[in-house]
């Protein structure tokens, strides 16, 4: 009896072929369609308010007039609490409970790939489209806000004028900021897809915790709870707008939710491992 | 099957590191080992603290509010908890503020010649005389010679006052934004009448400058109110950090440097004879009287918010119903409003006392009046 050769496909070839898994999917790109409507919707709403009296509204809508390269970083302040935990959500359900749905997550368990090799690629193709779909946003919202609004470089919060170099590279720390705290999301909404074969689970059950978490932060007499909720530091990333650049909430914030990853991608494995095929 | 359990156990260690990494970040960053520091005699310590120079540094500031004053809606500043803001100086004048709020931002920049104001929830610009903010002097007799007197000599004569109802004494060290201090204590005689039991300042060991400030005030352990770096880098700062530019759209208003009109000084002149302010006791149970219009609370809030629509008003007869309690004895009866670190008595008839000192001592002050 011969033994079977081991042939093990390249990880590279895997990774592409996951992320053209995902972008083939139509409501992918219905998605990205969709999200790029965002910054267009919201410069529209910033330029009619600008017209009126006083400022255009709270926080970073103050300071658009006049300062276009502001709207990528208010667009995706606007997005991080619901829209982008969303549509991570989407993707991470649709990587595990939507293959267990439609009965392809057992062949794929069936084959030799490992079950963390697989979580990893997984986790991979989530990752990737998560940041895909923030810097779409940015790079959308840059452009539609140098078009309507105009101007030369980025004025701050603290009142200093940003070089466009300088500006342009806060809206990319803001980016990636951003994809952190989604990719924490979606590691969570990761661990719930490896327990469910209905997607639709996954979604509801991410977005509930989010909107939850959000309201507990509300209430004073739960702030020892506080630091624990990954929504807690969705509010201390506009930090990135003040001048010098105040790195220590930022920090915090991202280590927060890389607990989060670290926390929904073990879960995850423990659920994938233990699974019979 | 051993493959799988590896796995498991694997992926159980992540989910215990990640909950434990939660917690190392939901903790307060430790203060770390108090240094071993030379002896100092609490009064050198002091007059080096009165005769430091300023030195150029920047930083960030927290500002713990525990007074319990209760949350009012109109006047969020007042309500309890942390507020942070951040400063860097020259040493030589020019300095920079930031007052972060949650999503807006004020800062101030003077950079020697002009004060900058900015305020970026309504991107106004304020211009005003450099030197607006400058820091209250040390002034023991405001009436004397013009001469600047000698730092030593006045800081010895400060220690003497303070030494008069005080006990002071250096109490150990502490670190503060990583840089080693002496804990400077400040605690009241037993005979004074006072809620506060200690004022605690930690003074850097190397520039002699406070760096934090505790108030602590009997029965708890807690400070009233904690003002300290959290961050200090010491040495020469970016020069750019003290120039400001309005920016384009911003509207900059200039503030005239005359300051108060003549009618609002006449006004203020006027309402402080009718006041007639008087001290009574002495130390730390010094308790401040004066006497109000009946209405003159009302009238002030009023005075405040010119063409505002009416609704905006502070409805100030509510808001003290709302934050003392009604009390009454021989001396007429008014409102008591306690926080932590002392009282405020507003009688019906306008009298008003206030001091850091318990209810008893306020009435007994109020009663003094006439």
């Amino acid at each position: 009896m011969t033994n079977p050769v081991v042939t093990r496909a390249p990880l590279g070839r895997q990774l592409r072929s996951e992320l053209r898994w995902i972008v083939r999917r139509p409501r992918t790109v219905i998605g990205l369609s969709a999200l790029c409507l965002v910054p267009v919707l919201a410069g529209i709403g910033l330029w009619f308010a600008v017209d009126g009296d006083g400022p255009a509204g709270p926080g970073l809508a103050a300071i658009i007039a006049g300062n276009g390269l502001v709207l990528p970083v208010f667009t995706l302040f606007l997005a991080l609490p619901l829209l982008l935990p969303l549509v991570g959500a989407i993707w991470a359900a649709d990587g595990l409970a939507g293959e267990a749905q439609h009965g392809t997550l057992r062949g794929l368990l069936l084959s030799p790939v490992g079950r963390v090799r697989l979580l990893a690629i997984k986790a991979f193709g989530v990752a990737t489209m998560t940041l895909a779909a923030v810097a779409l946003l940015a790079v959308v919202g840059a452009v539609v806000g140098v078009v309507l609004f105009g101007g030369q470089g980025m004025l701050t919060l603290s009142g200093n004028t940003l070089p466009v170099g300088a500006a342009l590279g806060r809206i990319a720390l803001t980016v990636l900021l951003v994809t952190v705290q989604v990719w924490g999301v979606a590691a969570i909404a990761m661990a719930i897809s490896a327990c469910t074969e209905h997607p639709l689970v996954v979604m509801a059950a991410t977005m509930a915790g989010v909107i939850v978490s959000g309201v507990l932060g509300v209430f004073s007499s739960l702030d020892w709870l506080h630091p624990y909720l990954i929504t807690s530091g969705w509010n201390k990333l506009v930090d990135v707008m003040r001048d010098p650049l105040p790195t220590g909430e930022l920090w915090h914030s991202t280590a927060l939710a890389g607990c989060y990853v670290l926390i929904g991608l073990s879960l995850a494995a423990m659920r994938l491992a233990t699974k019979d095929s | 099957m051993n493959r799988r359990r590896v796995t498991v156990v694997a992926a159980a260690v992540g989910v215990v590191a990640g909950a434990a990494g939660l917690g190392v970040l939901a903790m307060p960053a430790g203060a770390g080992p108090a240094p071993v520091l030379p002896d100092v005699s609490a009064e050198s310590l002091v007059e080096s603290v009165l005769t430091a120079r300023p030195a150029a540094f920047g930083g960030s500031v927290e500002v713990a509010n525990d007074l319990g004053v209760p949350a009012l809606a109109d006047v969020p500043q007042l309500a309890d908890g942390e507020s942070k803001l951040r400063m860097w100086s020259d040493g030589e004048g020019r300095v920079r503020v930031q007052l972060p709020a949650a999503d807006a931002e004020r800062t101030f920049v003077d950079d020697g010649e002009t004060g900058w104001l900015w305020n970026s929830a309504d991107q106004t610009v304020t211009k005003l005389p450099h030197g607006a903010s400058a820091e209250p002097k040390l002034d023991l007799d405001p009436d004397g010679e013009q001469v600047p007197p000698d730092p030593v000599a006045v800081s010895r004569e400060v220690v003497a006052k303070v030494k008069e109802f005080s006990d002071v004494a250096v109490d150990g060290t502490a670190r503060v934004a990583g840089r080693a201090t002496y804990e400077l204590v400040l605690t009241p005689k037993p005979t004074e009448r006072t809620v506060l039991r200690e004022v605690r300042v930690a003074v850097d060991a190397e520039l002699r400058v406070p760096l934090r400030v505790a108030v602590l005030t009997n029965g708890t352990n807690n400070p009233a109110v904690r003002v300290g770096f959290t961050e200090l880098n010491v040495g020469p700062q970016d020069a750019t950090l003290f120039a400001f530019t309005p920016p384009p759209g911003a509207k900059v208003a200039e503030q005239q440097p005359t300051g108060p009109t003549d009618e609002d000084r006449a006004l203020a002149e006027g309402a402080l004879a009718e006041a007639r302010p008087q001290v009574h006791g002495e130390g730390w149970d010094v308790v401040i009287t004066a006497r109000t219009p009946e209405n003159a609370l009302a009238g002030l809030a009023e005075r405040e918010r010119p063409g505002t629509p009416a609704e905006d008003e502070v409805d100030v007869a509510g808001l003290l119903a709302r934050v003392g309690k009604p009390v009454s004895g021989p001396w007429g009866s008014g409102t008591l409003i306690t926080t932590r670190i002392g009282g405020v008595l507003l009688a019906d008839d306008g009298r008003v006392a206030f001091g850091a000192v318990p209810e008893q001592v306020l009435t007994e002050a109020i009663a003094q009046v006439k």
